[in-house]
């Protein structure tokens, strides 16, 4: 009990404001000098990856985001990369590269959780976590050692959101922390949305809706429920659950009342939504996608949400499915009857449940709103065959 | 002892591909030959010689190649019924692949096989192109085109026939590279489009 006290005080403590930013850091010696030729060579292919968004707004965005929670002078340090990737996931390598997942954008909702997150991601900058575990690596000199570099430089996996053998991925490779080092840049990550305008709490929500998603997913499987407090064997990072709590402690109490910016946020990611939406849906998780697609819809579902819930459920395609899905896309069109992807949905289920008649009347609707569709050809057969019976 | 045990499986494991070669090897598919493909009734000829991969991606595929699977390569799907995936699955619990079904629609097939691809190989990026009534196997089917970046962050790009006969998915697939390779081995896949026939 006696050891355990000082961990409980330090942790209802909120954060402190992160110290003077020291600048930019220069590699020094030739371990790190080489380190980091090697991470410029993997900027200079991610800055030409097919899967980078280049979009100017949407960058300028997440950067300004980045700048509100670190603060203009840390904010320079960083060169930002927004990957189309549906994975929960960003990183920061010690040359300044930020990759930032399309699976994390379409998982937050609010600049603070956002910042919570792009805040964490530079406090392992900032402390060069990095460099420690690359240079504690080093001075093992028995082959164990190598092996765990090496194993360093697997795809990051995170559980259920892990998509393996995926190159993009790798380019985060120096990217695996100690569990220790997790918590000193969840502590930086909220010291620095404590001293920011935005609201501090939202951190512990970040990995509280990852814990449901998850619960979401495995229960939609048929799987056991997953446990939170406990530290899987080889985890690099703490429990969710231990996290969730830290975090909530962490926060100035006095800033709960801050605006979070989420009314911002789903105005800059309305016009991507869309996108990330069926990203996520095709990688065949329905739990996963569903609780997604309930919790952005939470102050009332838009037309694209709609649409995006009845290409789950039509995806997954169950007979009780389709009727659901040819009610959530008649739903998207009663809010947006110009929604061709709302009209392509409900021809399509209704055809599948038997109601032909009806569902080509949609179909005809899709062709009308959108003729250069690249199945105009396709649906416009299944159209004419409509009248012909089964 | 057990770790002996281990040691010694695994030397036979390493060991085994020597005697099993003639099983495992890759096939040699000849000019002018019909030849069943995917364990099915779906034949074709072809029109020049062309590599069968060793390795089956699926219990009712079969993958077939010129330059080698990096550069080119034409899948068959044989005869996939309801409540089956297109491939086997890799991680059948975390990572489960969307099956056909009973009222899957020739229109939607190339959303399977998009969410297919993206399930099963990590695509962060798919885009379907094109799609259009063309007769195939003798009966309606679809022609498709996509393009994809893979997880080698190679952009491809793919063509797919495909057709239900009695419930079941009958398909052909070519996925190459978009720069030059694509446009190469397409006159050749198409070629043995045109030959395939159910027995």
């Amino acid at each position: 009990m006696p050891v355990l006290a000082p961990v409980l005080a330090a942790a209802t403590t909120p954060a402190p404001p992160p110290p003077p930013y020291t600048g930019a850091y220069q590699p020094q010696g030739v371990d790190e000098i080489g380190l980091w030729k090697e991470m410029d060579e993997d900027e200079r292919v991610l800055a030409n990856s097919p899967v980078l968004i280049r979009d100017e707004a949407l960058n300028a965005y997440v950067r300004g985001v980045l700048c509100a929670t670190v603060g203009a002078d840390r904010c320079k340090a960083a060169r930002l990369y927004i990957l189309r990737t549906p994975l929960f996931n960003a990183n920061m390598a010690p040359n300044g590269t930020m990759r930032v997942f399309s699976g994390l954008l379409l998982r937050v909702r609010s600049e603070a959780e956002l910042g919570a997150v792009l805040g964490h991601e530079f406090g392992h900058f900032e402390q060069r976590h990095s460099l420690a575990a690359f240079k504690a690596h080093r001075a093992g000199t028995d082959v164990l050692s190598w092996g765990a570099v090496l194993a360093g430089m697997l795809p990051y996996a995170q559980g259920a959101y892990s998509l393996r053998n995926m190159q993009i991925s790798i380019y985060g490779r120096l990217s695996r922390f100690s569990r220790d080092q997790e918590r000193d840049a969840d502590l930086h990550g909220i010291g620095y949305l404590n001293g920011s305008a935005l609201r501090p709490q939202a951190a512990s929500v970040v990995w509280q809706n990852v814990m449901t998603e998850a619960e979401r997913s495995a229960a939609a499987r048929g799987q056991a429920h997953p446990r939170f407090d406990r530290i899987p064997f080889f985890a690099s990072h703490p429990a969710d659950a231990e996290r969730a709590a830290t975090m909530a402690a962490l926060a100035r109490p006095d800033a709960a009342t801050r605006d979070d910016g989420a009314a911002r946020y789903a105005a800059a990611l309305a016009p991507w939504l869309p996108l990330f939406l069926d990203d996520q849906i095709k990688l065949n998780d329905f739990g996963a996608s569903d609780y997604l697609i309930g919790m952005l819809g939470e102050h009332g579902a838009t037309a694209p949400l709609w649409v995006a819930r009845g290409d789950l459920y039509r995806a997954r395609g169950y007979p009780r499915d389709l009727v659901s899905a040819a009610e959530f896309y008649a739903n998207a069109i009663a809010l947006d009857p110009n929604l061709p992807e709302a009209q392509r949905g409900l021809g399509l289920s209704l055809f599948k449940t038997g109601r032909r008649a009806e569902g080509a009347e949609a179909l005809r609707r899709y062709l009308q709103l959108k003729p250069a569709a690249p199945d105009a050809a396709m649906i416009g057969m299944l159209v004419a065959t409509a009248g012909q019976g089964q | 002892m057990t770790r002996t045990r281990t040691a010694t499986l695994a030397l036979f494991a390493a060991a085994a591909p020597l005697f099993a070669m003639p099983a495992a090897a890759h096939g040699y598919r000849e000019q002018g030959k019909p030849v069943a493909v995917a364990a099915s009734t779906l034949v074709v000829i072809p029109n020049r010689d062309w590599n069968q991969l060793a390795g089956k991606p699926g219990k009712k595929a079969e993958r077939w190649t010129l330059d080698g699977e990096q550069l080119d390569q034409v899948t068959f799907y044989g005869g996939i019924a309801p409540g089956e995936p297109l491939l086997r699955e890799r991680d059948r619990k975390h990572r489960p692949l969307p099956k056909l079904t009973r009222e899957t629609l020739l229109a939607e097939v190339p959303e399977l096989l998009e969410a297919t691809y993206r399930t099963d190989r990590a695509i962060a990026s798919f885009t379907l192109h094109d799609a259009r009534p063309e007769r195939f196997l003798g009966t309606d089917g679809i022609r498709f085109a996509y393009e994809y970046v893979d997880d080698d962050n190679l952009p491809r790009r793919g063509e797919a026939h495909a057709a239900l006969v009695k419930g079941q998915l009958y398909m052909a697939t070519l996925d190459a590279p978009r720069l030059h390779y694509f446009d190469r081995v397409a006159p050749s896949y198409r070629a043995l489009i045109d030959s395939a026939t159910l027995r």
